[in-house]
């Protein structure tokens, strides 16, 4: 299996927070030896690797993984933008529930007005 | 679909499904309410209640309640979860590290847990509230809180109106709203996180105004990626 794992730079300059809170969780639980590569996707530069592979698999948000069956990235690419359905199918972790209301809102950012 | 009035919208989701509610923030999508009641007998109608609206909301909904002569179910947060988080950061931990993990909380969670009995849900999003509602369908697929067993639809019957439309709405059909709109507040939440604002500014402007913009962005924005 090769993931790729995606994090993105802001138009600014700055590390997308969400981007980064991912990243510690892979971290924090062990689970980032799994990654393959990690790659970014900086929005200051459209030629960026992160950035073209957005566009490949026409992925509009940010951190998102890559995820191919064997090494040869020869199988078709699973894309995953949630990270707790990534950790629960590819990882074999489950989130808690509280990981993942927070991430309901995080990628959904319009329900806090609800 | 993008020309339908929110009564079409309404009917049409009221028609579909058995299994519906309709959302009330206790603000201005008592809209939603209005045209549901004179559509149907048995509206089925719920609130978030977090425990952090202001009275005037308290108020609101059983103004509501008792205008409508409907039930109004409250959802209520998970006492432990709450306890637990209240207990470790505090009873206003939003102002220093944003809204998101008490909104999660006090919102999402009841929410989901809502939403997992029920087959649709109305809410009162709008294209105008928000940027990141620029592009609310009238209706939809919840990808949110659908799961591999279970769909949610999710409608959006006041997406193409605007907040003035809303409001001749409201004021050509007598409808009840709350208070705190005469007092500037535009879009009303939570009291620590909601405040009045003047008449020219976005209503996004009445909500956690202490966060950075880029905090809530998790867009990339693909307009910047070119051929090679």
């Amino acid at each position: 299996m090769h993931i790729t794992f995606v994090k993105k730079i802001l138009a600014n300059g700055q590390p997308c927070q969400k981007c980064a809170d991912v990243a510690k969780r892979l971290l924090d639980s062990g689970q980032m030896s799994q990654i393959s590569e990690t790659v970014i996707a900086d929005e200051r530069d459209p030629n960026s690797v992160g950035m073209q592979l957005a566009k490949q698999h026409n992925v509009s948000r940010a951190p998102f993984f890559i995820v191919y069956e064997d090494n040869k990235k020869d199988s078709a690419a699973k894309i995953y933008t949630v990270y707790f359905k990534f950790a629960k199918e590819i990882l074999g972790r489950e989130s808690s529930k509280s990981e993942q209301n927070k991430e309901i809102l995080n990628d959904n950012p319009d329900l806090d007005f609800i | 679909m993008s020309t339908n009035q929110p009564q079409d919208i309404v009917k049409l989701a009221l028609d579909s499904h058995d299994n519906i509610a309709i959302s009330f923030s206790g603000a201005e999508d008592v809209v939603l309410i209005d045209i549901a009641c004179n559509l149907a007998e048995d509206v089925r109608v719920f609130s978030l209640d977090t425990g952090r609206l202001h009275p005037e909301t308290y108020q609101y909904i059983e103004k509501v309640r008792d205008y409508y002569g409907i039930e109004i179910e409250l959802l209520s947060p998970n006492s432990q979860d709450l306890n637990q988080f209240v207990k470790q950061k505090g009873l206003y931990s939003f102002y220093a590290d944003g809204h998101q993990e008490c909104c999660a909380v006090r919102k999402i969670a009841p929410l989901r847990q809502h939403l997992a009995d029920l087959d649709a849900w109305i809410t009162g999003q709008r294209k105008d509230q928000s940027p990141t509602r620029s592009d609310v369908p009238q209706q939809q697929k919840d990808t949110a809180f659908s799961t591999t067993a279970h769909t949610v639809t999710k409608y959006n019957p006041l997406a193409n109106w605007s907040a003035a439309q809303v409001w001749q709405y409201i004021r050509e059909n007598d409808v009840p709203y709350n208070k705190l709109h005469d007092q500037g507040y535009n879009s009303i939440g939570c009291e620590p996180c909601t405040r009045a604002i003047s008449p020219h500014q976005h209503e996004r402007a009445g909500r956690w105004w202490w966060e950075e913009s880029t905090k809530k962005e998790c867009g990339l924005h693909m307009i910047n990626v070119v051929e090679t």
